[in-house]
């Protein structure tokens, strides 16, 4: 418990760099995940642009990425994070390859979230002569936007998991923290304090993800 | 002029796998569908309805054939001009097809968006359209916290905002209890005599003809096997597949097993006659019946009016001798069509 007192500075410096992972990874990732997802479902068959080209490109490309264990990715991708990035370790580094895993994920939810948008509704749109990007940002996304909601909350939890294996490349945050002074210096207390951090952020996340859900749901 | 018109319209769908046939939806159809006209298509479940009605307003092209709207041919039209000519035509559902995200104005005001109408001028049509279908206090809900007939009219509402001249309705009363089919039908039919809006009504219940179509259009795998005057069709079903259709709503001429089931009942020769308005009179039937002396009773049938026009099948069991029912029959053959079941 002294131990953990004494380690508050570093603690706390931890914990900020989680959120900042975190809230980059769902910035960056969540955005390209949600293009990838967009474009993952108005490509395929019967879609609202159907394009079988791109559609099998997108899927070949998740299909070949999203299986790679993180703690794999990380390292592969380390080239592609110093041509990008410039330096290939640190907290940007790795948030640069977790978002790129993010999107990946985050890609497959997005389709398959709005896949669920029944296709009378979009018919009912092109019946009055909306095009397709309208009836994607008027009526597909707003209509499968709670399910949205529900599936970036995973995500996030996902993230939050994955940024503990940032410390391999000098990521930092909790879980390097707990790595480091927990688990290696034999301090259980200093371990269980990271990892009750983490689960109450995972707490808060999925709370506000559900609170928000209903609400758009019963809206 | 008609004011949809299809020629030779033909819908093929490529085959599932390359072994199967193509699927053939639609086949050599040509209609003419006036403006005003309430028209009915009718056939059974896959008879190629909905891909008929989904070729007008070009949610999927024709295969071949040409597609007229008001003289102005739509196959071969581009995406965008397609777009133009989709908000002329509303379209209702069975599923109602409500937008779930959006209150009922924001579903009402959904097509007045798309065609680039004014907030202000937006705001007034829909309260315009929900007084017109009863829903004026429903503004503000939520599609699932309506009734099915209170979706649909929603849905009439959001079709008839931009006001179309012509409105399709897929099997849009489909869905409801037989009161709220009523009652969707009698907006149906106000919007068509008020409005002086074209309906294309799709359904597999012959009812609904009768209820409010004045031209019907039987569709058999694919093709139109018989179209003209709902009367028409009605009074006189040419195709095996009409009579079916017919016969759900109308007790015409007994059916072999009906037929046997009167002859165990009933004793004497059973006749059928067929009366169509400008006729002579039912009447005169059972006038010249008496006046033979002959003994008859009523044992299947009924008078029906469409529009206000007459038509109907009486079958009579009667009684006597061969001779004077043959005599009493040339009789009456001269104002009604006389079959004698045998
Ligand atoms: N997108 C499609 N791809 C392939 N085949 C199709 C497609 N749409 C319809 N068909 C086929 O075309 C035929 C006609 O279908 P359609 O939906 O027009 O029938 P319908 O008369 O409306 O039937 P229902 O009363 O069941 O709605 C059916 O055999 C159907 O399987
Ligand atoms: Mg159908």
């Amino acid at each position: 418990m002294d131990r953990l007192i004494e380690l508050a500075p570093e603690f706390w410096t931890a914990a900020a760099e989680t959120l900042y992972m975190v809230a980059l990874t769902m910035l960056f990732g969540g955005a390209g995940g949600f293009l990838l997802g967009v474009g993952l479902y108005v490509t395929r068959r019967g879609g609202l642009l159907p394009n079988v080209v791109v559609n099998n490109v997108l899927n070949v490309v998740i299909n070949f990425f999203r299986p790679i264990p993180f703690i794999i990715f990380i390292a592969a991708v380390q080239p592609v994070t110093r041509a990008v990035i410039g330096v290939g370790i640190g907290t940007d580094a790795a948030i640069f390859a977790l978002s790129l895993a993010a999107a990946f994920a985050i890609g497959r939810i997005v389709e398959q979230n709005l896949l669920t948008v029944r296709p009378g509704v979009i018919e009912a749109a092109r019946s009055m002569g909306a095009g397709p990007w309208r009836i994607l940002g008027t009526v597909v996304v707003p209509e499968a936007l709670g399910p949205l909601i529900l599936g970036y909350t995973f995500i996030v939890v996902a993230v939050i998991d994955m940024s503990a294996m940032a410390g391999l490349i000098g990521g930092g945050g909790l879980g390097y923290f707990a790595q480091l002074y927990g688990y290696r210096q034999f301090e259980p207390v200093v371990t269980w304090a990271a990892v009750l951090l983490i689960v109450a952020f995972v707490q808060v996340v999925q709370y506000l993800g559900n609170w928000l859900a209903r609400r758009v749901l019963r809206r | 002029m008609a004011l949809v018109t299809l020629e030779h319209v033909t819908k093929s769908y490529p085959a599932a796998d390359r072994r199967a046939e193509p699927v053939t939806a639609v086949d050599d159809v040509s209609l003419e569908i006036g403006a005003g006209d309430v028209f009915g298509i009718i056939g059974y479940s896959g008879a190629g309805k909905s891909t008929l009605v989904r070729l007008v307003n070009a949610l999927e092209p024709a295969t071949s054939g040409s597609i007229r709207i008001d003289g102005r041919e739509i196959t071969g039209l581009a995406e965008r001009e397609l777009r133009g000519i989709r908000l002329g035509i509303g379209m209702i559902f069975q599923q109602f097809n409500l937008f779930d995200a959006k209150t009922v104005r924001g579903n009402v005001a959904y097509p007045l968006k798309v065609a680039g109408w004014r907030a202000a001028d937006i705001r007034a049509r829909v309260d315009e359209l929900l007084d017109f279908v009863g829903l004026a206090d429903k503004a503000g809900a939520r599609p699932d916290q309506l009734s099915g007939g209170q979706k649909q009219r929603v849905g009439i509402a959001r079709a008839l905002a931009t006001r179309p001249r012509i409105l399709l309705a897929d099997e849009a009363t489909s869905a409801l209890d037989p009161e709220t089919t009523h009652e969707v039908l009698t907006l149906l039919k106000r919007v068509n005599e008020e409005q002086g809006v074209t309906i294309i009504v799709i359904t597999h219940e012959m009812d609904v003809i009768q209820t409010i179509a004045t031209k019907v259009a039987v569709m058999d795998r694919g093709r139109v096997i018989e179209h003209g005057d709902v009367f028409d069709v009605f009074s006189g079903p040419r195709h095996p597949s009409s009579q079916r259709f017919v016969g759900t709503v109308i007790k015409g001429v007994p059916s072999p097993a009906e037929l046997a089931v009167l002859r165990e009942r009933h004793e004497g020769r059973i006749v059928t006659f067929s009366f169509r308005d400008g006729d002579a009179s039912q009447a005169q039937v059972f006038i010249d019946l008496a006046a033979a002396g002959l003994e008859f009773e009523l044992v299947y049938g009924g008078i029906n009016d469409i529009r206000g026009r007459a038509f109907g099948h009486l079958t009579l069991a009667i009684r006597g001798a061969d001779a004077a029912i043959d005599r009493a029959l040339e009789t009456v053959a001269r104002h009604a069509d006389v079959t004698e079941a045998r």
